[in-house]
């Protein structure tokens, strides 16, 4: 999933300082679960503003909504924001740009969108996926060195590990290759260790420009 | 500031729940009731003091219902999930309490229902069955008049129950909730003697038959016609009536049902100190409701288990005693009863009054020479289907056509017969229209589950002292006071309250499958909550990222909705800060606490259900502070509480300090042993606490 933060309360209350007529929109899907923008956070959100707004004299009107994916604009066409001067969006980064093409008022971003991640434990999210376009888990037992290594090496360790096993960028994340050669160790494939990884097809990332995926045979 | 009482802030909106609870498996005191009244409705209604609500919807169903909270078998009480865990809830004994409250608030309400329909009812026989009839048909707007044969209404609530079990008032109050819809009433009317079948077929459009049974069975043995030689019912009656049937020193029952039972304490009663009962049960097997055969122990009654009544000897007119034969067995392979004795074993019981009470029979000797037919054993002849006997409009209802049963079982068979009339009166198709849905029932806790249910022992059910209360027909069981009765209310498990998802809005987080104490949901492609393991604790409700789930006994969402009602007015030149103050019915004391009128009070039946939102509502509709009361993990009643609401007190706390309030104006107390001394005290210090941060 697609896991994101709230944005810190005081920059969210700077974006709307000029207006007094928002709706806020929820998305029920990945922020969701991720506890960050479902329908149950927007509606606490909206009461956080509207309190620290009569607190500080500047009533705001706030109305909420939820829709099922903020991505999609089939979920976003029944919504109405007729009346109200601003959106501000608890979907990722994709459902703010979505409702920003949608309508003609502007859409702000009430979350900070983070990564591809999993659940390591209820609160606790990691990422574990790059999106990098050009997938090498085959080959790394199914830890992915682009995400988890602070290089990105493909052919690593690096050697630069502490004692304990740390990255030695001080994050504090254990050396991904460490982790990938026991998990190699433990599938009987340490062997591929010994092959080295040509170099990888960079273009596929998301640095080299916004990526688009056509699948001909089922487009309308 | 003052100290008026303030009422708590309830917003369980009971009508909400009625419509999700009809679509949901029955838990089991529901399905075990005749009449289905949602106990779980009643109960926890109870538990919030609003003992107003819970007569409504206990009379919903109920139109006999003080008399059933004093006599009633209880079948919920044996169904009650609680059996599995300690002691069943004391359902029958709350349902007095909440009815004896309700007293005033019942007269004042009745009034008559107009009269919609042209079409007019007879109906022979005030019992249960023709009372909960007329009732219903009266509320359907029909003309009814009722017929009976005794000066009172009731049948043999009022006829033969013996006071000491149900006290005329609290059948009077129910009767009078009936007549007051505009029934006629005419007592000391016989049908066969003072009025024939015919003339009500000629003046009323439908007629019933709820004539009971009214005849006490003898016994084809030598020495029954003797003078002290009873038969139980015309006993009965001229107890009921007062007229204090005379009986000698020793009086012997012959018989081990529940009506034994009330001839034997009445004799009690009736000065009578040697009294004993005789019968062809075992202990085990004797049809006495085991609570009954141990309070007429307490009262002295001996039972002779095993003999069979073979002659009443009788010396010069008086009777001495009953002569009996050993029981082999008392039922065949089949169960049917079939009693086989042991011939050469005979025994001799001592007595100078017998009262034969071995089972009673209708008195439809009224039938004779009209078109309702009665088969060659002497029995109503009725259609199951239709309620109706063989003649067409003539419907019959009550223990005349089911044989012995409980007053609730009869005031079943009457609803169903009023609904009869009304099809058969708007030309409907009966049979049809009295189809009953097959209602699926909760399960029982699985055993896993049982251990970790936190146990709370009943709340005594007193009754008077046997010397004290055999010297009278004063009703024998002492009602609950008012803390009693809060207490036993919230040992309810709530079954079949629980969570409910909607799955449109789930996103199958699994926060719900992780966070329950319990291990209720199943999350597959959508979460779903098995309703038999849900202890309606609410806390995935509370943590549910996508608001998916709600609960059968309450509105999760009511607090933050009616928080601004909860509040009311600000005045901005208040003096003491607005406080919300949270805490649970299972802390809450009697109604009406003495709070400072600046403090709301919300009770619910467990804090667990306060979410994030709610305590954030309290600050965005005006609250300068609001508190939460916490039991301790060890007492409370579900698991895992007191760590997720300190959480989420925690949780908020931040996010109003990020906005500048501070985080002081939202806290929380330890209930501990003396909760009611904790809320007092939390009200104080955080007036105190809040007053010093100022105005929010």
């Amino acid at each position: 999933m697609i896991v994101a933060d709230q944005k810190p309360i005081n920059e969210i209350l700077g974006m709307l300082e000029r207006y007094d007529k928002v709706l806020f929109v929820g998305c029920q899907t990945c922020v969701a679960v991720c506890m960050a923008g479902g329908e149950k956070e927007t509606g606490v959100l909206a009461s956080l503003v509207r309190l620290a707004r009569q607190k500080a004299g500047q009533p705001i009107e706030i109305d909420e909504a939820a829709i099922q994916r903020q991505c999609e604009e089939e979920f976003i066409e029944p919504l109405e924001a007729d009346g109200y001067q601003a959106i501000l969006s608890l979907g990722c980064g994709v459902g703010v740009n979505k409702l920003a093409d949608h309508f003609g008022i502007p859409v702000l971003p009430g979350l900070n969108t983070g990564f591809m991640g999993h659940i390591e434990e209820h609160g606790v999210w990691a990422e574990t996926c790059a999106g990098c376009g050009d997938c090498v888990l085959h080959r790394t037992g199914g830890i992915c060195p682009v995400v988890r290594c602070a290089k990105s090496l493909m052919n690593g360790p690096c050697g630069g590990y502490t004692d304990d096993g740390l990255c030695e960028s001080g994050t504090g994340a254990p050396c991904a290759w460490i982790a990938i050669y026991k998990r190699l160790k433990e599938l009987g494939l340490l062997e591929s260790m010994t092959e080295t990884s040509p170099p990888k097809d960079w273009s596929k990332d998301r640095f080299s420009g916004p990526r688009t995926r056509v699948r001909e045979d089922v487009r309308l | 500031m003052g100290t008026e009482k303030r009422e708590a802030h309830h917003y369980t909106t009971y009508a909400y729940n009625a419509e999700i609870k009809e679509k949901r498996p029955y838990p089991p005191c529901r399905a075990a009731c005749p009449v289905n009244t949602d106990v779980q409705g009643y109960v926890g209604l109870i538990a919030q003091g609003r003992y107003e609500d819970a007569f409504e919807l206990i009379h919903a169903v109920n139109p006999i219902a003080s008399t059933c909270s004093l006599i009633c078998h209880h079948p919920c009480e044996q169904e009650c999930r609680r059996n599995d865990v300690d002691e069943p809830l004391a359902i029958r004994h709350l349902k007095r309490f909440a009815l004896e409250q309700a007293t005033e608030y019942r007269r004042k309400k009745r009034k008559p229902i107009p009269q919609t329909k042209e079409e007019s009812i007879a109906i022979i026989g005030s019992g249960p069955a023709g009372l909960t009839a007329a009732n219903d048909l009266a509320e359907l707007g029909y003309k009814v008049t009722v017929f009976e044969r005794h000066p009172t209404l009731g049948g043999m609530l009022s006829s033969a129950i013996p006071p000491y079990r149900l006290s005329r008032e609290a059948l009077q109050e129910d009767i009078d909730d009936v007549l007051a819809k505009g029934i006629e009433a005419r007592t000391n009317c016989q049908i066969g003697k003072d009025l024939t079948l015919n003339d009500l077929t000629e003046e009323y459009d439908a007629v019933l038959i709820a004539v009971g049974l009214s005849l006490s069975r003898s016994l084809p043995i030598p020495g029954v016609d003797a003078p002290d030689v009873l038969l139980a019912i015309p006993f009965l009656n001229d107890v009921a009536y007062g007229k204090q049937p005379k009986v000698g020193e020793k009086v012997l029952v012959i018989g081990g049902g529940n009506v034994a039972i009330d001839v034997a304490r009445s004799a009690r009663r009736l000065g009578c100190e040697h009294v004993e009962m005789v019968c062809l049960e075992s202990a085990e097997e004797m049809p006495a409701w085991s609570w009954e055969v141990e309070e007429a122990a307490e009262e002295a009654i001996e039972v002779h288990h095993r003999w069979g009544p073979q002659a009443i000897r009788v010396n010069d007119g008086k009777v001495e005693g009953l002569e009996v034969v050993k029981v082999k067995s008392v039922f065949d392979e089949d169960g049917r009863f079939s009693p086989v004795f042991y011939d050469d074993q005979t025994s001799f019981i001592p007595a100078d009054t017998i009262i034969i009470t071995i089972g009673q029979m209708s008195d439809l000797s009224f039938l004779e020479g009209t078109p309702v037919e009665v088969d060659e054993r002497g029995r109503l002849i009725w259609d199951r289907d239709t309620q109706m006997s063989s003649a067409d409009g003539i419907f019959t209802t009550g223990e005349v056509i089911t044989g012995p049963g409980s007053a609730i079982a009869a005031a079943a068979n009457g609803h169903r017969a009023a609904k009869a009339i009304d099809l058969y009166l708007r030309g409907e198709d009966i049979k049809l229209g009295l189809v009953a849905e097959e209602k699926e029932t909760i399960l029982a806790f699985p055993e896993e589950l049982v251990q970790k249910l936190s146990k709370q022992s009943r709340e005594k059910i007193v009754h008077l002292a046997p010397k004290i209360r055999t010297s009278n027909f004063d009703l024998f069981e002492v009602g609950y006071e008012e803390q009693a009765a809060l207490m036993e209310a919230r040992r309810c498990r709530t079954c079949g309250g629980g969570a409910i998802v909607n799955a449109a809005q789930c996103a199958a987080c699994l926060t719900c499958l992780r966070i329950c104490p319990y291990d209720a949901p199943l999350v597959t492609s959508k979460a779903q909550m098995i309703p038999e393991i849900c202890q309606v604790c609410g806390l995935c409700a509370a943590e549910c990222p996508g608001l998916a789930i709600n609960m059968v006994s309450y509105d999760a969402g009511e607090f933050r909705e009616h928080m601004s009602d909860i509040i009311g007015d600000v005045d901005p030149e208040r003096d003491a800060p607005i406080l919300v103050a949270f805490r649970c019915n299972h802390n809450a004391g009697v109604n009406g606490d003495q709070l400072p009128d600046n403090v709301r009070p919300v009770h619910m039946h467990c804090v667990s259900r306060l979410d994030v939102l709610d305590l954030l509502k309290a600050f965005e509709c005006g609250a300068d502070g609001a508190y939460v009361m916490i039991c301790d993990e060890e007492n409370g009643k579900y698991k895992n509480v007191p760590s997720r609401v300190k959480k989420r007190i925690e949780y908020v706390r931040q996010l109003i300090s990020n906005i500048g309030l501070e985080s002081e104006r939202l806290s929380y107390f330890e209930a501990g042993t003396h909760p009611d001394e904790v809320w007092r005290q939390a009200a104080r210090k955080m007036t105190e606490k809040v007053k010093a941060l100022g105005k929010d």
